[in-house]
């Protein structure tokens, strides 16, 4: 079925339908309207639609992990925040490191028929940091990245050799950098985390480890992309860098950009996070960073939990929010604060998080690209209440509250999902 | 709720829990302080027996170990006529897979009035605090290197009684104050006390980035540090600081901050000496100081168990009225 949606703004800086009233969809793709004929009108009720939004980081929990979530319940609660596909970590139970593990999240996500999932797999066997997996059979099952995710490698040789094979293949790798003898902490090592007497990671935990990272895809010229940086530190390093002609790109996450170490002044856990809500100062270079495009991308990092998880004193609890649901409203309501504008962070979930992915046709509203696109009316707002939340994890600050941007419909390759 | 410290006050400022000394106010601690001296005899012993808290049940929930403070709150909760029920948790149901959670969930349904709780992990004593039925109180025996916060009134009750007003006063907090529990709490008490001059003294691996923040200042050297202070308050040095290579050995570190005559004399000539036990003779403490004139350690432990009752007494007395 063709479909044309009129009466919207179209917000997509990099094409020549920016600012255009209608668009037509037809076999999944981005046409002009003009030359449809019967096709079924939309009326987008002066909406904006922008591109679906590409989230780099989500723990879809699939396989092993399902009493978290499951990539049917994690990929919905996407498409209730504006994101239309999803870049899945590789830190399931088992581990996704052979192609028969990749063909399974890949099978998942078709059954349940929701939002795109683009999985990665482990660069090391089991992600022990030892052996190097299976790389090019893994790309070729379906990978668009490997990962060593929040797992150590077994020696910075070990490391160096996982990038100079990725590399030979021309295979991107997805680096969480960190020292191993200064993670682990639960805080920030600031005023806020010292005080509540909390095991600690101090920014140099990140800071050491970025900087031999760094030093290795230098020496191996892979192509990296560096996932959760936290400080301004990290900002600096790698503005340099690349300044220096590295080819590299980084993340943050959005928690990251909205909240900083005062956030766990009340031991809340859904702010114990793998990687530290940082200070005042960080943020501001955080968000900064996007601004200017050191930082290319802003991920989720959407990391559902049972209530079980949560339920326990502040460091005993474990890592990570629920994020997802709330993209689209979270970007919005920066932007209405002053901090962040929609076009730059649009921009980052967008058309940065497509080139990082290598898929030119995603992240951009231009004729013959594929149809994923999110009509929200940014005027309205989205109440997040627990009898109507979609994600299985329940760990979230959204939670309770109302944030600005609501999305009214979603087309991921055409197919529509009403809200 | 701003800050964790707001879960232990009712509405109207009265004490229904103790998680935490920071932010109490001058005049909540004061109460406490002189509470706790009615429970003493005019001997300055605690008296023997109260009936404050009869057919109330205090149930000790001990995370982590300690014989001390756990046979302290024991003694408070019986001088009170309370029953006490001690729970090593380590032995029992933790070690069995059951969480926090449900053990708390199965202790409630025992009827318990009290909890008094150690934990190793900071922030615990909170987190039980917020999920109990709002008709039992909570009190922190130490939680991780966060707070302990019946050591701090005990020592402040200590330091009222011998020196005065802390208002006036001059403390240095000697040792590790990076782990110390103790030394956060006593800061926060005696900055809730008015107290103009706390100093801290230590290596730079003993001692944390916040103290500037907290209105502490800083000293590496013990000399430098102890000029004309009013009251000494010794930490115990734990052996795993020299493990973790924060202290190449317990000699170098008397050498360089052990409490010695000689060094003493650098405090005012009436200074008194702390420290929240068991002390290391020879490590934070020469035994002449330990057993000298200057040294009120034992008087500690004594105020310790009056601070305890009154701590119980006021949280259970505010729990009942907030019922009835």
């Amino acid at each position: 079925m063709s479909v044309v949606i009129r009466n919207v703004r179209i917000l997509s800086p990099n094409s020549s339908l920016h600012q255009a009233t209608e668009i037509g969809i037809e076999k999944g793709l981005f046409v002009d309207p003009t030359t449809i004929k019967d096709a079924q009108v939309v009326d987008g009720q002066g909406g904006l639609l922008i591109p679906g939004l590409i989230d780099c980081r989500v723990n879809l929990r699939e396989p092993g992990l399902e009493h978290k979530g499951t990539i049917a319940s994690e990929t919905q609660a996407a498409i209730a925040g504006g994101v239309t596909s999803v870049v899945a970590t590789p830190t399931t139970d088992p581990v996704v490191d052979s192609p028969a593990d990749v063909r399974l999240v890949l099978e998942r996500a078709k059954a349940s028929g929701l939002c795109r999932v683009l999985p990665t797999a482990m660069l090391t066997q089991g992600g022990q940091g030892h052996h190097l997996s299976e790389m090019a059979a893994l790309v070729d099952a379906g990978c668009v990245a490997l990962a060593q995710g929040n797992r150590p490698f077994g020696s910075r040789k070990i490391e160096l050799n996982a990038l100079k094979y990725a590399q030979s293949l021309g295979v991107g790798v997805i680096l969480d950098s960190e020292d191993s003898d200064f993670a682990g902490g639960c805080a920030h090592a600031g005023q806020i985390g010292t005080g509540l007497g909390l095991s600690l990671n101090p920014p140099l935990s990140e800071t050491l480890g970025l900087g031999a990272d760094l030093d290795l895809v230098e020496a191996t010229g892979v192509n990296a992309h560096f996932s959760r940086i936290t400080t301004k530190n990290s900002v600096e390093r790698i503005k340099a860098a690349k300044a220096r002609g590295l080819q590299i790109t980084c993340d943050v996450t959005i928690a990251h950009l909205i909240y900083s170490e005062h956030a766990i002044v009340n031991l809340d856990p859904n702010f114990h996070l793998e990687r530290p809500l940082r200070t005042e100062e960080d943020r501001r270079a955080l968000i900064a960073g996007v601004i200017d495009g050191t930082i290319d991308v802003i991920v989720s990092d959407h990391s559902p939990h049972e209530p079980g998880a949560k339920l326990a004193p502040f460091p005993e609890t474990d890592q990570g929010m629920s994020m997802s649901e709330g993209m689209i409203q979270s970007l919005i309501e920066l932007d209405k604060q002053g901090e962040l504008p929609l076009e730059n962070s649009l921009d980052a979930m967008t058309l940065r998080a497509a080139r990082l992915i290598n898929r030119t046709d995603l992240g951009c509203i231009q004729y013959g690209n594929s149809a994923d696109c999110v009509l929200i009316d940014p005027d309205d707002q989205t109440h997040f209440d627990p009898t109507t939340w979609l994600s299985a994890g329940a760990n979230s600050p959204l939670l309770g509250k109302t944030l600005p941007g609501r999305v009214l419909g979603t087309w991921i390759s055409g197919q529509h999902f009403p809200r | 709720m701003q800050g964790p410290a707001a879960l232990q006050l009712t509405p109207d400022g009265r004490l229904k829990h103790l998680l935490t000394t920071e932010g109490l106010s001058q005049s909540l601690i004061t109460e406490l302080l002189d509470t706790a001296e009615t429970f003493l005899s005019s001997q300055g012993q605690p008296v023997k027996k109260v009936p404050l808290l009869r057919g109330k049940t205090v149930v000790n929930l001990f995370f982590e170990n300690s014989t001390r403070t756990r046979t302290t709150f024991d003694i408070a909760a019986h001088r009170l006529s309370a029953d006490v029920v001690t729970l090593d948790i380590r032995t029992s149901s933790a070690s069995k897979g059951e969480t926090l959670f449900d053990t708390l969930k199965n202790l409630e349904a025992m009827q318990a009035d009290l909890f008094v709780v150690r934990h190793s992990a900071g922030g615990a004593p909170f987190f039980i605090a917020d999920r109990v039925t709002p008709n039992i109180a909570v009190i922190n025996a130490g939680d991780g290197t966060h707070a302990h916060p019946t050591q701090a009134l005990l020592d402040l009750m200590t330091i009222r009684k011998h020196k005065g007003d802390p208002a006036n006063l001059s403390v240095a907090i000697v040792g590790d104050l990076k782990h110390s529990r103790v030394a956060r709490s006593l800061i926060h008490g005696l900055r809730g006390m008015g107290c103009p001059d706390i100093r801290a003294i230590g290596p730079g691996t003993l001692l944390s980035g916040d103290l500037g923040h907290l209105g502490v200042q800083s000293f590496n050297r013990i000399e430098d540090g102890l000029n004309g202070v009013d009251v000494v308050v010794l930490l115990r040095l734990q052996k795993e600081r020299m493990s973790s290579a924060l202290l190449p050995s317990e000699r170098e570190f008397f050498n360089l901050y052990g409490m010695t005559e000689s060094r003493l004399q650098l405090a005012d000539d009436n200074a008194i000496v702390m420290h929240p036990g068991p002390i290391n003779r020879g490590v934070e403490i020469a035994n002449e100081v330990a057993d000298g004139p200057q040294a009120v350690i034992l008087d500690q432990v004594t105020n310790g168990i009056a601070i305890r009752m009154a701590v119980m007494a006021m949280t259970l007395s505010t729990q009942q009225e907030s019922q009835s």
